[in-house]
């Protein structure tokens, strides 16, 4: 029976062409369909806040210059990851990020709760010469950033897509967007309460760059890594209530 | 390339590229400043420049003789010289990238030139620039013979071929002006994955319809492995790549999967891009000229069968083993780990079974660095399948994970395994190719393969010494139960061993760089009129020496 | 969604391996199949026998 089956299917490499297909997709269908419904079972957060325009800017200042590339945003539930970095990340953390940097390679440390580790200025000298902060370092140097004016009139699209997507931005948020991006980069302009209503009192208001007068690129980016961690506080909650959980292997 | 076109032929690859003129225009009118007006651009160029061509011959004379009674080889040669020209690329992209994690000063403080900027040109570069476009070469050789029939179209070759070559482009130059995804392997944005989605089912429609007119009654391992290549590789595009663009003129997409959801999706396609396109594609090749040049038939050919099928099936489950101790929940990161140890039984049948068909051959192994690449090539696939499974294992992988072993392994894989098969295949296809008797320089191919082989082991080595080095630094502890080393310590303990890879890989480059030179000079050694399909048999497709 | 993690989880792993014994067992059969032996033989000895010209 098989074998004829196989026959007719060779014959017709349509038949071979299903025959792969149905191979090769059991295992996908199985592994993500669930992950569709994991709503049910994941953490709640519900003090979990939506990244700011500015920080939305940031994020993808930092996709584009390929930082995922060297540095991991999960923290894995092991001893001297969570020695090292803080508690562990959990699915909720992300469940906004389009796309997830989790990162497959530490060239550089981890960073999926390196907001307010340092300092906006260290960042900045950081992110200018890195050597000049860490002589040993091996990372690129972006002093263009701060050279670079940050697109923002775009921002509110930005917004609308992702709200497509299903992050929760509100009418005001979108219609906002590029003043607000404004704003949070410029703690004394008109613009600066706006971020703060509509984001949270939680919201990281600042010159980023010391340069109060304009936004740059370097702004964008230091903001996002400035809350990064920062978005709710959910791991520290769970995991202070429980012991860690932390896999056998730490060290 | 045009000659054996006939006018009408010549009509529809006109209208074809002008259509693509259009759609350049329409990208740089919508992007403007955008990056997407910056490939707007570089679209109408490209197509530019291929209507030209056509139009320059467009009232030549027209092919006389029956075409339908010789292999369609033009394509091939192209895609070679193509592979050719972007293994040097991509690998170049290799050492520079290498060479700026030891000395990180050779990012000139330019934007286009740092660290994150690059790596993905060179990613991009060798897996799809070479490894696609030798893929696509040889899958048009191997479908050809093994069917005894002509590829089933004029036109769509070249649209494959050049179509793919425009994706690869569009991808490499984004990343060095700010586009990309950030999806590992799949940084390329919405509008280039569409486009490669037309260039896939124009392709997919070629190979069936070649199949579809094979003479023989079987359909010839080789060709599942391709077939499976092209099926699988296009769902895996699709679904990862789904995503929304910020509007119609920004070149920049939010993709529409999330969090845990987006990074199974994502390490799904990324783990089956090694399988389906750097393993599955080039067990295709090993399949055909690992017997062809050996002069033998395949040990098992049942054992290819069942290993075709393990592999097919076991692979698409393995991708979630990229993240053990996440927020992934536990019994998909134990499926995957499982399904990755399983499949070290269809993966040592393939090695195997190549190793035994050149039991008794083993003087022309010797001799013959030709199949001497296959030889250790087959040797790599087993190696680097073995350790891929070991390191799939969650206790090991809390270990290796994030380090340099992961690059280490990739590059056992991707140096040892996919580019030494290609090198072989290529050896043995240009010959028979361009109708010579053998290459230009069989002291060049030895060459070549002593770089190649010396530059894959200090690679590999080095990336095996700071991988495990380092992960076992970031878990040491005092006695006092604190973490012994920062992190920038276990940093500082890297620069030799990436000093050493970045030489490891300089060696491969430079044996790239022989072998463009040896395939250049055979190309142009050969007879001036060479009417196809008038060689003599392609026996030496079989090696001379020491027979 | 009505489905619940629960029922997908439990029915992912249950059917993903009843579908790979069956399909494992197909591949045997029709690999080892005696009807299949020549074919298989013609095969891998057919590609050896460049004549490089399209049969007609």
């Amino acid at each position: 029976m098989p074998e004829l089956f196989h026959r007719k299917l060779e014959r017709t490499a349509i038949g071979f062409v299903l025959a792969i297909i149905a191979a090769a997709s059991v295992g996908g269908i199985v592994e993500i369909a669930p992950l569709f419904t994991i709503h049910q079972t994941v953490e709640d957060a519900p003090d979990m806040r939506v990244y700011t325009p500015l920080e939305l800017a940031g994020r993808n200042i930092y996709e584009r210059e390929g930082c995922y590339a060297c540095h991991s945003q999960m923290i894995r539930t092991l001893r001297d990851d969570v020695e090292r970095y803080g508690p562990y990340s959990l699915a909720v953390e992300s469940k906004y990020d389009h796309p997830m940097l989790w990162g497959s390679k530490r060239t550089g440390p981890d960073l999926a709760r390196v907001g307010g580790k340092y300092s906006d200025l260290w960042q900045v000298a950081h992110l200018t010469n890195p050597r000049s902060v860490v002589p040993e370092s091996n990372m690129p140097a972006y002093a263009f950033l701060e050279r670079t004016p940050l697109e923002m009139d775009d921002l509110g699209q930005h917004l609308a897509v992702l709200r497509e997507l299903g992050v929760p931005y509100t009418d005001d948020m979108i219609a906002n967007a590029a003043r607000d991006a404004y704003g949070q980069a410029t703690p004394d302009s008109d613009f600066a309460t706006g971020v703060v209503k509509r984001y949270g009192e939680a919201t990281d208001v600042s010159a980023f760059d010391g340069v109060t007068t304009d936004v740059s690129e370097m702004d964008a980016l230091v903001a996002y890594l400035q809350v990064l961690g920062r978005l709710t506080d959910a791991a520290s909650r769970e995991q202070a209530a429980v012991a860690p959980h932390v896999g056998g292997n730490g060290g | 390339m045009v000659a054996q076109l006939t006018s009408s032929e010549r009509q529809y690859c006109a209208i074809t590229l002008i259509l693509m003129v259009i759609v350049g225009v329409a990208m740089a009118a919508l992007g403007k400043s955008d990056p997407l007006g910056v490939h707007g651009v570089i679209v109408i160029v490209y197509s530019g420049v291929l209507l030209y061509l056509v139009l320059s011959a467009f009232y030549g004379p027209e092919p006389q003789e029956d075409r339908q009674a010789s292999y369609y080889d033009d394509p091939i040669k192209v895609g070679i010289a193509l592979s050719m020209v972007w293994a040097v690329f991509g690998m170049f992209m290799g050492v520079w990238v290498a060479s700026q994690l030891a000395w990180p000063n050779l990012a000139f403080d330019a934007a286009w030139s740092t660290f994150g900027r690059l790596r993905p040109t060179h990613t991009t570069g060798v897996i799809f620039g070479f490894g696609g476009n030798a893929l696509i070469a040889t899958s048009f050789h191997v479908v050809q013979r093994t069917s005894r029939a002509r590829l089933a179209g004029q036109i769509s070759p070249w649209f494959v071929l050049f179509g793919f070559n425009l994706f690869c482009l569009l991808a490499v130059s984004g990343y060095l002006i700010g586009v990309t995804q950030s999806k590992e392997y799949a940084e390329a944005e919405w509008y280039a994955d569409l486009w490669l989605v037309i260039v896939w089912v124009a392709y997919f429609i070629l190979y069936i319809r070649t199949l579809a007119r094979r003479k023989e009654p079987h359909i010839y391992v080789a060709n599942w492995y391709y077939l499976a290549f092209i099926l699988v590789v296009a769902v895996l595009h699709i679904v990862n790549n789904l995503a929304i663009p910020v509007s119609w003129g920004h070149a920049k997409s939010y993709t529409i999967w999330a969090g845990v959801q987006d990074a199974m999706v994502q390490w799904w396609y990324g783990h089956n891009a090694v399988a389906f396109f750097l393993t599955s594609g080039f067990l295709g090749m090993l399949y055909y000229y690992l017997p062809v040049r050996a002069g033998r038939p395949i040990f098992s050919y049942r054992l290819s069968i069942l290993s075709f099928w393990g592999i097919t099936f076991f692979y698409i489950w393995v991708g979630s083993h990229h993240l053990h101790y996440t927020a992934l929940p536990h019994w998909v990161q134990n499926l995957g780990m499982t399904f990755s140890v399983m499949l070290l039984v269809p993966s040592w049948a393939s090695a195997g079974n190549a190793l035994l068909t050149l039991n008794g051959a083993w003087h022309k192994v010797r001799d013959d660095a030709t199949l001497r690449f296959m030889f250790v090539a087959a040797v790599f696939y087993g190696l680097a399948t073995f350790e891929g499974s070991f390191l799939a294992i969650r206790p090991v992988n809390s270990l290796s994970h994030y380090t340099d072993w992961t690059i280490g392994h990739v590059h056992a894989g991707a140096l040892g395994w996919v580019a030494l098969i290609t090198f072989g295949s290529i050896y043995t296809l240009v010959p028979a190719l361009w109708k010579r008797p053998a290459m230009y320089s069989a002291t060049l191919v030895e060459v070549h393969f002593w770089l190649a082989l010396a530059g894959t082991l200090i690679y590999v080595f080095a990336m095996w010494n700071s991988g495990i080095i380092q992960g076992l630094m970031w878990r040491t502890y005092t006695e006092d139960g604190t973490l012994t080393y920062s992190f920038v310590d276990t940093l500082v303990a890297m620069y030799p061993y990436y000093i050493a890879r970045a030489f490891g890989g300089l060696l491969f480059l430079l044996g790239a760089i022989v072998a463009c030179y040896n395939i250049w000079m055979t190309a142009r050694g050969a007879p001036a009129v060479a009417v196809v399909g008038d060689g003599p048999a392609q026996s030496d497709a079989a090696p001379a020496p020491a027979e | 969604m009505d489905v619940s993690h629960d029922t997908l989880v439990a029915l992912a792993k249950s059917w993903g391996l009843f579908y790979l014994i069956a399909f494992a067992v197909a591949v045997v059969i029709y690999a080892y199949r005696p009807a299949n032996r020549a074919r298989f033989n013609a095969a891998k000895k057919d590609i050896l026998e460049q004549d490089d010209r399209p049969w007609r």
